[in-house]
């Protein structure tokens, strides 16, 4: 049993708060991700939870034991940190097997179980080198190996990816969700990238100015947005907003251009309100409104279009090759089934349709 | 390195360029070695050479008799370990309290921590000869006086907070996350410092043993003032017996040479032996490996 709850817990530095009031529960198993923009907190939850960083109030239990005054050490819990932190006098093999050296665990053992771990992960042939003679994408696997070594309660993960280049990025996320699937260890992870948080976790948190925005699976935060942030920060490109009002069953720009409404929106007229729609979410129709193409970018599998609807950049998404350019005008429809309405004042969703 | 990449247009330029610079470092080192070399010459004259007329820098016959006198007629083996052993216990001491320290005031954050900083350093410039008398008063009312603990006691006191300062700088350089990681792994704090910090900061340990073994070994008021029992002097007071008009009017300027260079030897083997570590510290901040 390793779930990990978290209540009421706040940070605060003299008189500045960080994270005034979050309360989390994550299950046995479950690969959870903080995620947010730089400031948010997330990394200093994170640190909390590793005993890193004293908590201001409420509690945190892992295991079901409130860990509040426990020292890391004491927390069973293992850490892979953003630029590795492997200890640079120590082979490969010594830095997977320190924990283990500290807790007096005979020889013979620590050697097995690392050798375990770097079958796991691949690092056999490196055991006897220094990290100063490793890559990135290995340094990073020998992070994750001493993390396994130990056979934690809980992995903790602060922004492992974000010192790899793109493409051992991608590489390496798959390898940490294979991993999770392996070992079935809970997991709670740091990043600011919002494509790592949709492809690895089983449930992502937002986190904005210390406060949980939404907590969801990926797919339902994706699908469902709680409020314009959720739906800004999550999806790339991201969720295309438009500022306006709701007049006779339609809703009207700022700018004065006409947007569909999929049924009755009644107590929506008059209020300040933004209309949102993702860029694959649009699609061309020749009963849609029209729009000034400004810039196409074919990605191969599908292309992006830069489009101008008066004031507002529309970003749209098309699965087929178009052949439009630059100042072509045409008309494009949202689905009906996927369009989000937020109060421009609270930033709440209003409706869901 | 530097003069490498003086920037001058030809190959003949550069090659000039750098005649001028080695000759200004044979200069230099012309200026620092020639009192040293004139010791060595002196140490080696007859008493009557000393003050012949013309006066020579050779002395007319190369023996090293003076040397031979002082290391089996004098005291000058006992005041070296005197030193030897002042010298090793206050640099054994001085690190032993300077490291933890010094990773207190890198890593935790306590209050009043830079005001006690800046303390340290007001405290660094504070001369020996300023703390002279009371520091006597002090150690007499203790009965510390002819006392090579309270000596050594006050060369540690003397050198912490340099040794503090130059430590710290060392461990700043070296990431907090590792003593996160290691924390984590299960490691006390003494442990970290212990396991993680201290074999990274090998040249800056290097740095502080050099510059305490060199202070310990040159401390001159401490011991002149807080020690007057002959057997127990170091030699750096030693060497001052061998002055001429303490033995009955006899010349005795070339044993106190002799003595002089004996006295300077161990901290040059010393410096000569960790030298390449002194290079080593003096880059380390800035190329991180």
């Amino acid at each position: 049993m390793s779930q990990v709850t978290i209540a009421n817990v706040r940070k605060t530095y003299g008189s500045a708060t960080i994270i005034p009031d979050v309360s989390l529960d994550i299950s046995d198993g479950e690969f959870v991700i903080l995620v947010g923009p730089s400031g948010c907190g997330k990394s200093t939850l994170l640190r909390m939870i590793a005993g890193l960083e004293a908590i201001s109030g409420g509690d945190i239990a892992i295991g079901g034991r409130v860990v509040n005054n426990l020292q890391p050490k004491e927390r069973d819990i293992a850490m892979v940190f953003q630029n590795y932190a492997l200890y640079p006098h120590m082979t490969v093999a010594d830095n997977m097997g320190f924990s283990l050296r500290l807790s007096k665990v005979p020889k013979a053992q620590i050697a097995e179980d690392v050798a375990k771990a770097a079958k796991i992960l691949g690092l056999t042939a490196l055991l006897d080198r220094y990290p100063g003679q490793l890559s990135g994408g290995q340094r990073q696997r020998v992070a994750m190996g001493r993390a396994i070594v130990r056979n934690p309660q809980v992995f903790l993960f602060d922004e492992p990816l974000s010192n790899l280049d793109a493409k051992l990025r991608v590489q390496m996320r798959a390898e940490i969700k294979e991993l999770h699937q392996k070992l079935k260890t809970t997991t709670i992870y740091v990043t600011h990238d919002q494509i790592e948080a949709m492809t690895m976790a089983d449930k992502i948190v937002v986190m904005r100015s210390g406060v949980i925005e939404q907590i969801g699976a990926p797919l339902e935060l994706y699908d469902h947005p709680r409020n314009l942030f959720v739906a800004s920060f999550i999806g790339s490109p991201s969720m295309n907003l438009i500022h306006g009002r709701v007049e006779g069953g339609h809703f009207v720009s700022d700018g004065g251009h006409r947007l569909p409404l999929p049924r009755a929106t009644a107590g929506l007229e008059g209020r300040p309100l933004v209309y949102g729609v993702r860029p694959e979410h649009l699609a061309l129709a020749d009963d849609g409104f029209e729009v000034e193409i400004a810039v196409v970018e074919p990605t191969g599998s599908e292309s992006h279009v830069l489009a101008r609807l008066g004031d507002n950049d529309l970003t749209c998404v098309f699965r087929e090759r178009i052949t439009l350019r630059s100042g072509d005008r045409v008309r494009v429809r949202p689905e009906p089934d996927n369009i989000h309405i937020f109060d421009a004042q609270s930033g709440d969703r209003v409706i869901q349709v | 390195m530097t003069h490498a990449n003086v920037e001058i247009g030809s190959a003949g330029g550069r090659r000039l360029a750098n005649t001028g610079l080695y000759a200004i470092y044979a200069v230099a080192v012309l200026f620092t070695l020639f009192p040293i070399l004139a010791v060595v010459m002196l140490s080696m004259k007859q008493p009557s050479e000393v003050f012949s007329w013309p006066p020579t820098f050779l002395p007319a016959t190369l023996n090293l008799d003076t040397y031979i006198y002082v290391l089996t007629e004098t005291t000058i083996g006992r005041m070296l370990w005197n030193s030897v052993f002042l010298t090793a216990c206050s640099t054994a001491g001085c690190i032993a309290i300077s490291a933890p320290a010094a990773y207190a005031f890198s890593r935790l954050k306590f209050r009043a921590q830079k005001p006690l900083l800046l303390i340290l350093l007001v405290y660094q410039m504070i001369s020996s000869m300023v703390i002279a008398l009371p520091l006597y008063r002090y150690f007499e009312a203790l009965g510390l006086l002819d006392s090579h603990m309270g000596v050594i006691l006050v060369y540690i006191t003397v050198e912490i907070p340099f040794t503090v300062w130059l430590l710290k700088g060392f461990f700043d350089a070296i990431p907090p996350s590792l003593d996160e990681a290691a924390r984590i792994d299960g490691a006390s704090r003494l442990q970290v410092l212990r396991i993680v910090i201290l074999p990274l900061a090998k040249p800056g340990l290097a740095a502080a043993l050099i510059f305490n073994v060199i202070a310990g070994w040159s401390q001159f008021i401490i011991p002149f003032i807080l020690i007057q029992r002959a057997e127990m002097l170091p030699i750096s007071i030693g060497v001052l017996n061998f002055a001429p008009g303490q033995t009955e009017g006899e010349i005795t300027i070339p044993y106190l040479a002799a003595a002089s260079i004996i006295a300077m030897l161990p901290a040059l083997t010393m410096f000569v032996l960790l030298q390449r570590y002194i290079v080593q510290a003096l880059t380390g901040g800035a190329v991180k490996g």
